[in-house]
């Protein structure tokens, strides 16, 4: 039997996680209406200059709590091992990819927090520090994408009567895959819906990875909840 | 190369047709997460090949010690190339995940302690990102606008390619936890010799620490030895361990004693129906 200890208090760390990183996403300025990559150097850089208290306070939250993710990539992994495979390989490729995508983001969140430390720096090299941040955080999407198929392929090899998850999620899951994919080509195009400020690489992808989150959410707490009532109901 | 092996007895059979059999197979074969794993491992390697050397045209690599405008041509030269290769790059390499779960898992089917698949998980699952992604964001940033300052470009263009080359540790460790476990092991999943086949991809990444140092000559990062022969020895290891892994699987009984020899067809009886898990 697996200890199972602490593993509400990993799940409960989401939804308040989640209310940082929304308020941060909301605090940077470059978010809301988000930065253009058609801006030029000079105007790059009086951004930075303009607004370097909202990036700074910002881009720190998000350096406190971007690794957030990860117990909640683990928990589902723990939900995999208990599906009915043969191998624990599916939930080794969970624990694969949990790390890889605020691994990223922190990449991208430390060159947001390069530009804001001296925003009197060379316009030119404001700007490069900029390209680097967007294109990191745009392009941060293989693992979420693989994260989303190996799951559904999980959740579909689940053959059992009562599988872990329900098969929508599956579903769910390759739909969100897909809702990622043109993020990485974000710096095909300055303008239009792919560039890395456009519908496609901003909006969707960044909605379709809140809603991942809240979604994937609820149903690891059902999931728990349901796999706790069934345990205390056997004890 | 098939995921058709014989001695699966799952309630329904596989069906006469090719497709009906393949459809089968990727449903209800006992091993298929390892085949699953094992084809994806391929189809990576495959499109990494074509990707770095025919759409990016970053390798083989250019020159360190070239000046700033050649360096500047050759970003417009590849313009298109690294900006499309790259976004593929981005989307695929998410692969490496169930690659590094069948390597992960080889370890755990030997007869060490767990500590040596999950190191190497975590180990080959970090070093994606300074080896490769790394390189594409900034190779996507230098081509991103051509008309960046000029020792700006130069300067992607050494991040790009150092931290492609110079990511070593993780490989390096990463390849040593590997082959001690098979040296280690007792149930025969690999053979020994390749522990040393091992050991030589290890030493590629001590040769190449120099092309932190060398922008001309072998141990350049363009050079006979950092690139040349490391890339050979690469290729080697990863031709063979594809291969050996692919008799691996076909070996797999998911007991935890011996793998068993491949050739006289045993009825392998362990593949049961595939609701139990172990």
């Amino acid at each position: 039997m697996r200890r199972t200890d602490g593993e509400l208090i990993m799940l409960w760390a989401l939804p308040a996680i989640a209310i940082i990183w929304v308020s941060a996403f909301v605090l940077f300025p470059g978010f809301l209406h988000p930065m253009s990559p058609t801006m030029s150097a000079e105007e790059v850089a009086s951004f930075y200059r303009d607004e370097t208290a909202r990036i700074r306070y910002s881009m720190i939250l998000f350096n406190w709590f971007g690794v957030g993710l990860i117990p909640t990539v683990i928990l589902l992994a723990m939900q995999v091992r208990r599906m009915a495979h043969r191998t624990p390989i599916m939930s080794y490729c969970l624990i694969a990819c949990a790390g890889g995508p605020p691994t990223l983001f922190l990449i991208a969140n430390m060159f947001w927090l390069l530009g804001g430390f001296r925003p009197e720096r060379a316009p030119e090299l404001t700007q490069l520090l900029n390209d680097l941040a967007w294109v990191t955080f745009t392009v941060l999407v293989p693992y979420l994408i693989a994260q989303c198929l190996l799951l559904a392929l999980a959740i579909y090899w689940d053959r059992q009567d009562k599988p872990v998850f329900p098969t929508w999620v599956a579903h769910f899951n390759l739909l969100i895959a897909i809702a990622l994919v043109p993020a990485a080509f974000g710096a095909l195009a300055l303008n239009g819906p792919f560039a890395w400020d456009g519908v496609l690489s901003f909006w969707v992808k960044n909605i379709a990875i809140a809603v991942w989150i809240v979604v994937m959410g609820v149903v690891l707490g059902q999931t728990i909840r349901r796999r706790r009532a069934e345990t205390a109901v056997a004890a | 190369m098939t995921t058709s092996t014989e001695g699966t007895s799952v309630s329904d059979t596989p069906p006469e047709s090719r497709l009906g059999r393949f459809a089968w197979n990727c449903r209800h074969h006992p091993k298929r997460e390892l085949w699953f794993a094992w084809w994806v491992m391929v189809v990576f390697y495959q499109l990494y090949g074509v990707l770095f050397f025919f759409v990016t045209r970053v390798q083989p690599p250019p020159s360190p010690a070239w000046d700033t405008p050649m360096i500047v041509q050759w970003f417009d030269d590849r313009h298109d190339g690294l900006l499309v290769g790259f976004g593929i790059v981005f989307l695929i390499s998410g692969m490496c995940a169930p690659m590094n779960a069948l390597l992960a898992y080889s370890m755990r089917r030997m007869s060490v302690s767990r500590i040596f698949a999950y190191s190497y998980l975590i180990m080959y699952s970090l070093s994606a990102i300074p080896g490769m992604l790394v390189m594409a964001i900034a190779m996507t940033v230098g081509a991103l606008r051509p008309d960046r300052d000029p020792e700006l470009i130069h300067w992607l263009y050494d991040f790009a390619f150092l931290s492609f080359s110079g990511t070593m540790g993780v490989f390096l460790v990463g390849s040593v936890v590997w082959l001690v476990a098979i040296l280690l092991d007792k149930n025969n999943v690999f053979p020994k010799w390749f522990a040393y086949l091992g050991l030589c991809n290890a030493l590629t990444e001590v040769v190449v620490a120099p092309a932190w140092i060398f922008q001309r000559g072998a141990f350049a990062w363009n050079g006979a030895i950092a690139w040349w022969i490391n890339m050979v020895v690469f290729v080697t290891y990863t031709a063979v361990f594809i291969v050996l892994l692919r008799r691996m699987i076909e070996r797999e009984d998911f007991g935890t004693g011996p793998l068993p020899d491949l050739p006289d067809k045993r009825e392998s009886a362990s593949a049961g129906s595939v609701g139990v898990l172990r």
